[in-house]
This record gives C-alpha cells, structure tokens and sequence, in this order.
C-alpha cells in the first residue's frame, strides 16, 4: 500500500544557508509520527515544506503517492492536509460552534451559498456537533473562542481542521506556550483522534514528553539533517539522540 | 434564548416603531421628515459601507463613488430617459453596482493602507468625471432639472412627489428591504466567510477560502447597496451633486459608520441620525462645525473604537 | 508647438518635483508606521500659513527656514498625542484618526487665519521671468526646484548616512529584527514622523507662494500625492520620487493635446499601473499583503 505521506530527500536552502539537508520520511495510513528536534535543527522548515509554505530546493514530496512539491498550501488543504499553527490560528471573537460553522461549511462546498435547504442546515448541524463533540467543546460551544483558554483555543482549532475532514492532520507544536493542564488536555485530544478516530497524524514539537507517550515513530532532526529515527523506546535508547539533543534541551 | 437575543430582538423592534412613526413625533422635537429621510439615506449607505468595514474588515475610503453614482444614474434615467421613479432606481443601483464591481477586480489584491488608498483615488475619479463633464452631468452645478415621479400602481398611484410623508413611507420600504437582504446575507453561509476573513485571514485562507474571490464579491455587494442609498439621495434632493461623489463625502459615511459603532448591524444607523444632528445643530450654531466632528470623531476612535452601539451593548452586558 | 511643449515639460517637471516633495513624507510615513496619513495636506497648509505669519517679522527666507520646522514639531506632538496610540490596532484606525485629524487642522487654520485666500508675499527677484524670451518661467519656479532637489538630496543622504537615518531604512524593511536589536522603534517613528511632516511644512511654503493659501488647499493637493505613491510603489521612495515626476509630466503634457483630460490623466496612469504592475513601478512585493 501507498504510504500516506512520503518525503524523498528533502532539501531546502535559503542563500548559503542549508536548513533543511536531504531529509526522508515516510509516514504510513494511521500513523502518528513526531518530528523532534533542538531549536534551530530545521523542524519548522521541515514542516513548512510538507504544508507548502515554501517548495523545496531539491527533493520530493508525495501525498499518496503524488507529488505535490509545487502545490501551495492553500491548494494542500483541498488534498485532505488539515493542519493548526504554532500560533494558535482561529477567529476569535466569533463563538466555538461559529468557528466550526464556518469550517464546515467551507468543506462542504457552501462557502458562495447565500441560501441554505433545511436538509443542509442539518447536515451542518450535526457536522458541527461532531466535531466539536471530538474535541469536547460541546458545552462551551457558544462561548466566544477569545475568550477561552489557550488549551480550549488549541482545541478548537484542531476542530476546524477536522470539519474539513482531512485525511492527514500535520500539527506545528500543538502543546507550545502551555502549562502543564492544558498540555494533558491537548494531548489527550490528539491521543483520541489517533487510537480512536483512526487519523494520520504527523507533528512536530519540543516537548519531549508529549512526544513520548503519542507517538508511534519519531524522527529526529538536528542541524538540518536526520539524525534518528524509531520508535519512542528505540530513540529514547539512541546514544547519538542523547547527546545531541537530550542532554542539551533539558 | 437568552439575555442577549432578546436584547437583539428588543432594539430591532424599537427601530422600527421610531422609524415608522418618524413623521409624527420628529415635528414635535422641531424636525421636518425629509431630514428623516436624510438621516435614512445615510444609513442605508453606511449600513452598505459596513458590510465591508465593519464585517469583512476590508477598509473602503471612496465609497462615495458608488452612492454619486447611485444619485446621477437615477437623475439622469429621470431627466434623459423616463419618468418612472422604480427605473431610475434600478438605473442608478445598476450604475453605481456594476462600476463598484469593476474596480473591485482592481482592488482585491491589494491590502490594508494601500487597498483605501486605490479605493480614494478610484473614488476622485468618478467626481472628476461628473464635475468635468458639463453638459451631460451638470458640472459644478451639479444634476437638476428632473422631479422624482408618482408611484403608479395601475389601480391607484402614490403621490411621492409632493407629499413629503408618503416619499418619506417610501423610503422607509426600500429601507427595510436593503436591510432585510443585508442581514439575510450576513446569516448565509457566504456572509459568515465575510466575518471568517475580518477575523482572520490566514486562517481563512488555510480552510481552503478564496479570499479574494469572497472580498470581490463582499465589495460588489457593498457597492450595489451603496448606490441604492445614492438612488434614493438624488430623489430625496431632486438633485445629484458632484460634491456627494467627493471623498470627503466617502469620509462622511466612515465617519457615520466608525461613531455609530462598526460591528453592529444597527450601528451605522444610529451614527446617521448622530451625525445628521450634529451637522445640522452644529452648523447652525458656530461655523467652525468641522472642527466639533473632527474632535468628536477622533475621541471616538480613541476611547470608544466600537461607537455608540458597542458603548450600549458593553452596558448592556455588565 | 515646439515652444509649448518645451513649456508644458517644464511645467510638468516643475508641478512633478513639488508632488515629489509632498509624497515623499507621506511615503517615509508609510513606510515605517503603516499610517497613511490624511492629514497630511493640512499639514501642508499649517506650514504654508506659518510662513504667512512668520513672512512680516523674519522675512521670506526666514519663514523658508522656520516654518517646514514647527510644522515637523506640530506633527511630532500629533504622533505623540494621538498616532502612536494606534500602532498596535489593526491600520484601520490610523487611517480613521489621521482622517479626523484632517477635518481639525483644517478647521484651526480657518479659524485662524479666515476662509479667504491669502496671498504669501515671496521677494521681487522670485516673481521677475528669467528671461524675456522664457517669460512664462519666473525665478520662483526655479527656485522650488532647486529647494526641492537640495530637500530630496538632503533627505537621501539622511537616510543613507546618519545613524537614525539608516535606522528609519532598515525599520522599513524589516521592523522586527530592527526591534530585536534594541532600537526604540517608538522613538524612530516618531522622529520619522517629524520628518514626514517637516517635507509637509516645506511644501506649504513653496506651494503658497505660488498659488496663495486657503484652508482647504491640502484637499486638491493629497491626491496626486497618493497618486505618486501608488504608481511609485509603496515601499520604495525611490519610486515615490518617479511617480510623482511621471505624473507631473505626464498632467502637463497632456494639457497639450486635450486640456480638459490633464487631471484626469493621472487617474489613468495609476488604473494602468495597476493593471499591468500591480505592486506600483518599484513596489516590494512584500508590501502588498
């Protein structure tokens, strides 16, 4: 079978600048795989190439098997790539089931609509309830998103990218800025859509604890190039990892 | 439902009892109703221009272009073509809309300060053309010669032309309508893109929105209401000025809108009657009123950068 | 037809550097604050009316040095009682504010100084032809091109070799690494500010003793300013510097062929620029968005 997302040699240089060197991965239906790595070891732009922010200098990248090096972001997420951003990205002082509302309906097509049938009003309704019943906003569904917490915030962006159905979640630090709740509550979140919700999940984080218990593989970045990769126990053993990156980021 | 809906709900009503009783009780406070009518027309355009600033976050500074366009295609259908008063505002809607979504075309790949300035400039270009262009639109002197007409039903007719209360009735009614179809659109899905972009962009364009194709459309939609209000401005005055294409008069509907309050739909309402009592008493008491509206609407953006609606509304909820 | 011509180029030239002069604060403020400001025609009119006060006591050429000054500290006290407060908001509200702020100057200089147009006296020499045969260019004319080009040079060299200077260029292009590196952008801003409005002031003055004062003069002179910026490209003031000429030209040249079109002619060159070059001539394609 076709692996879910490929990445053949990824290279991409900014100037003399290499901050991405040859890099490989492959990431297999209802995997969940972690990108880790130091600050500065090339995670962001990594990801920023799997989501099309910028294209790579060299090398390839395949989204069931086709290669999509030279579609934009925008034009990935019509592919089925849902993703959330470091910075947590949602409309704020619209309520949690507007947010969802709106993602809903642009994945259904309805975005130029200016008149519903009541067939589709249902059809956006439970929609609505489904996701926000996964990220378990169901009661704070008419609070303004602003006003909820970061965790809260971060959950409701992980709805928004869910009601586009997406066959593939990339997540750029889902945990970043959070104390130590409000990680369990995200985690505990992107743990259910990948055991329960059967979702293929690819994201990158410092945390190491969260990466830990989530993932079934990691792989491991440093200095632009790809130092290990494995399951959690395999790199927690990896001599290499721990010097390069254990031993300094803690 | 809660507090709120029934707060909604509550100030819709009460709108519409002062607006429908407008010609009764306004004589009694030392108005006239075409000032009613006044204050109408500017709403409806701000209430337009609001649709953009207000909901879709999008900053227009030439809005002005499309109510003078508004105002001379209805004159000129009058004067030029015939004296049927639904025509000439459809003529005037038309002229003023269609104008609107060919410079939109222009417009939305730019943003932010440069988006307002190509909109003032597009803006100024509409007013050199009536003020140079003498003998079809009046020039300097502006667009006269022509009456709005009686309203014929075939079974009966409306005399709008001399009864100040039946034209103003009539205003009303095309009020309500442009508002009625305003608020549908911002319940649609479409119009719930509008507030996804004011909100935020990135995000919108990252659930997959074509964000330029829905500001087009957003500023197309604005501009067609706009140049309603304009229709319904050159009737009011029997008159189509060059100045009402001016910026300045496209600074008069920001002003309207930002001081009535940018996020509520009602806001730009209360802002025209604001603003319309402001001109009027003002100016007829120091001629130096520009610089009371200037300093008004400068605390306003200030300390209150949600106008007086967002004041109520935040009073309301604490 | 040759001769006029020749006196329309020069003409267009001479209107183009005045533009030139007027966009180019606008342009400074733009490009670091993000502010456009509306006001800036009144400031305009503020620097042109200081030199008319100033013009009985130090002379013209005193009110030459003088006013472009309190012009620059007027408009340093604005940012400081007003703009700055509105950095930190989305763009929308600056552009309300300055607009508001327009009506105010605007009212003050009337109230002030009267509705009517005032004349700005300038000395004999200024208003004498240069030659019988050029007798359709007075020294006067001359004269704003030169101040122009010494005020254009004067600022690129400003910006090119002092410390806040080369500040100010480097905030344009990229403010948060500027930031990062320990430099008030607060305090850059405003004195950016100052300078905006000090090319604001001088244009007053030039432009008054040509065409006279009244209160509203900055209304009919913002918009090729605009003009300039957009065909020019915001971002870069080099392009400022060739839109405002190419529309000056352009509006003069024009008048040879078909007067009526002259103003209308700079509409049509910004609606093609935006066709064909959307970013404007040397526009960053960064600034866009």
């Amino acid at each position: 079978m076709t692996p879910k997302l490929e990445i053949r040699g990824a290279t991409k240089t900014f100037g003399s600048l290499v901050a991405v060197d040859n890099v490989s991965m492959t990431v297999e239906h209802g995997e969940l795989r972690a990108v880790i790595g130091p600050n500065g070891a090339g995670k962001t732009t990594f990801f920023n190439l799997i989501t099309g922010f910028f294209p790579p200098t060299s090398g390839e990248i395949l989204l069931d098997g086709n290669n999509i090096n030279r579609i934009p972001a925008a034009g990935r997420v019509k592919l089925g790539m849902g993703r959330t951003f470091q910075i947590t990205e949602i409309f704020p002082e619209l309520t949690v089931r507007e947010n969802a509302r709106i993602a809903v309906e642009t994945g259904l097509g309805y975005s130029l609509k200016f008149w519903l049938t009541a067939a589709d009003h249902k059809r956006i309704a439970s929609a609505c309830d489904e996701v926000l019943e996964m990220a378990r906003l169901t009661e704070k569904a008419d609070r303004l998103v602003g006003e909820l917490s970061h965790g809260d915030q971060r959950a409701a962006e992980i709805a928004m990218a869910l009601a586009l159905k997406p066959s593939l979640l990339l997540l750029d630090e889902p945990t970043a800025g959070m104390g130590d709740e409000e990680t369990d509550q995200v985690t505990g979140l992107i743990r259910r859509l990948h055991r329960d919700s059967k979702y293929t999940i690819v994201l990158i984080e410092h945390d190491m604890r969260v990466v830990f218990h989530l993932a079934d593989h990691i792989s491991v970045l440093a200095e632009g190039k790809l130092l290990a990769e494995g399951t959690p126990a395999e790199i927690a053993a990896n001599e290499t990892v721990q010097n390069a990156y254990l031993g300094k980021a803690e | 439902m809660n507090g709120l809906t029934v707060n909604k709900y509550a100030t819709t009503a009460i709108i519409w009892i002062l607006l429908l009783t407008a010609p009764f009780w306004l004589p009694l406070l030392g108005g006239y109703t075409a000032l009613a009518g006044r204050v109408l027309v500017f709403a409806l355009a701000a209430m337009s221009f609001n649709m953009l600033l207000g909901f879709t976050g999008v900053m227009s500074f030439g809005h002005a272009a499309y109510f003078g366009l508004g105002a001379y295609g209805c004159g000129l259908f009058l004067k030029f073509v015939a004296a049927s008063t639904p025509l000439a505002i459809l003529a005037g809607t038309l002229l003023g809309g269609v104008a609107g979504t060919l410079f939109g075309l222009l417009l939305v790949r730019r943003r932010g300060v440069y988006f307002a300035m190509v909109t003032i400039a597009f803006g100024q270009v509409c007013f050199y053309i009536a003020y140079k262009w003498d003998d079809f639109t009046g020039g300097y002197d502006g667009l006269r010669g022509f009456v709005r007409a009686p309203l014929d039903f075939g079974l009966f007719k409306i005399d709008i032309t001399n009864n100040a209360n039946a034209f103003y009735f009539f205003i009303v009614t095309i009020f309500g309508l442009a508002a009625a179809a305003q608020a549908f659109i911002l319940r649609s899905p479409f119009g719930r893109t509008m507030l996804a972009i004011r909100e935020n962009e990135r995000r919108a364009r990252f659930l997959g929105l074509p964000i330029e194709r829905h500001i087009w459309l957003s500023f197309s939609i604005s501009c067609f209401f706009t140049a309603l209000a304009g229709s319904l401005y050159a009737l009011l005055n029997n008159f189509a000025d060059p100045l009402g294409l001016n910026y300045i008069m496209s600074g008069n509907i920001v002003m309207i809108t930002v001081m009535g309050g940018m996020r509520s739909f009602w806001g730009p309402l209360v802002g025209a009657v604001l603003f319309v009592m402001l001109q009027d008493y003002v100016s007829s008491m120091t001629t130096n009123w520009m610089f009371f509206v200037g300093l008004t609407f400068v605390c306003v953006v200030l300390f209150f950068p949600r106008g007086l609606m967002g004041m109520l509304q935040k009073g309301a909820r604490t | 037809m040759l001769q006029v011509v020749m006196f329309n180029l020069t003409n267009g030239l001479i209107v183009g550097a005045f533009y030139v002069l007027m966009a180019l604060g606008l342009s400074m403020i733009i490009n670091l604050s993000n502010v456009v400001n509306f006001a800036h025609g009144n400031f305009l009119a503020l620097g042109g009316y200081f030199a008319f006060t100033l013009t009985p006591y130090i002379g013209f050429w005193g009110a030459l040095l003088v006013s472009p000054i309190l012009t620059a500290v007027f408009g340093y006290v604005i940012e400081q009682l007003m703009i700055k407060h509105v950095y930190a908001r989305n763009h929308i509200y600056s552009l309300l504010l300055t607009f508001g702020l327009g009506f105010i100057v605007q009212d003050i200089c009337r109230y002030i100084w009267g509705p009517s147009p005032l004349p700005l006296g300038i000395p004999d020499i200024l208003s004498t032809p240069l030659t019988p045969d050029l007798f359709f260019i007075t020294w006067y004319r001359v004269f704003m091109v030169v101040v122009v080009i010494v005020a254009v040079s004067g600022l690129f060299a400003f910006l090119r070799f002092t410390r806040v200077g080369m500040r100010i260029r480097a905030g344009t292009l990229d403010l948060d690494t500027v930031s990062a590196l320990g430099v008030n952008v607060a305090a850059l801003r405003s004195y950016n500010f100052a300078v905006g409005s000090y090319l604001a002031g001088l244009a007053g003055v030039l432009a008054a003793g040509q065409i006279g004062l009244n209160p509203n003069m900055g209304d009919d002179l913002i918009m090729p300013s605009f003009i300039a910026i957009i065909v020019g490209g915001v971002g870069s003031l080099t392009g400022t510097l060739l839109g405002g000429l190419l529309i000056g030209v352009a509006a003069a040249l024009t008048t040879v062929v078909m007067p009526s079109a002259s103003e209308a002619v700079i509409y049509v060159i910004m609606a093609i620029v935006l066709l064909l070059r959307p970013r404007g001539l040397l526009g960053e394609e960064g600034m866009l968005s």
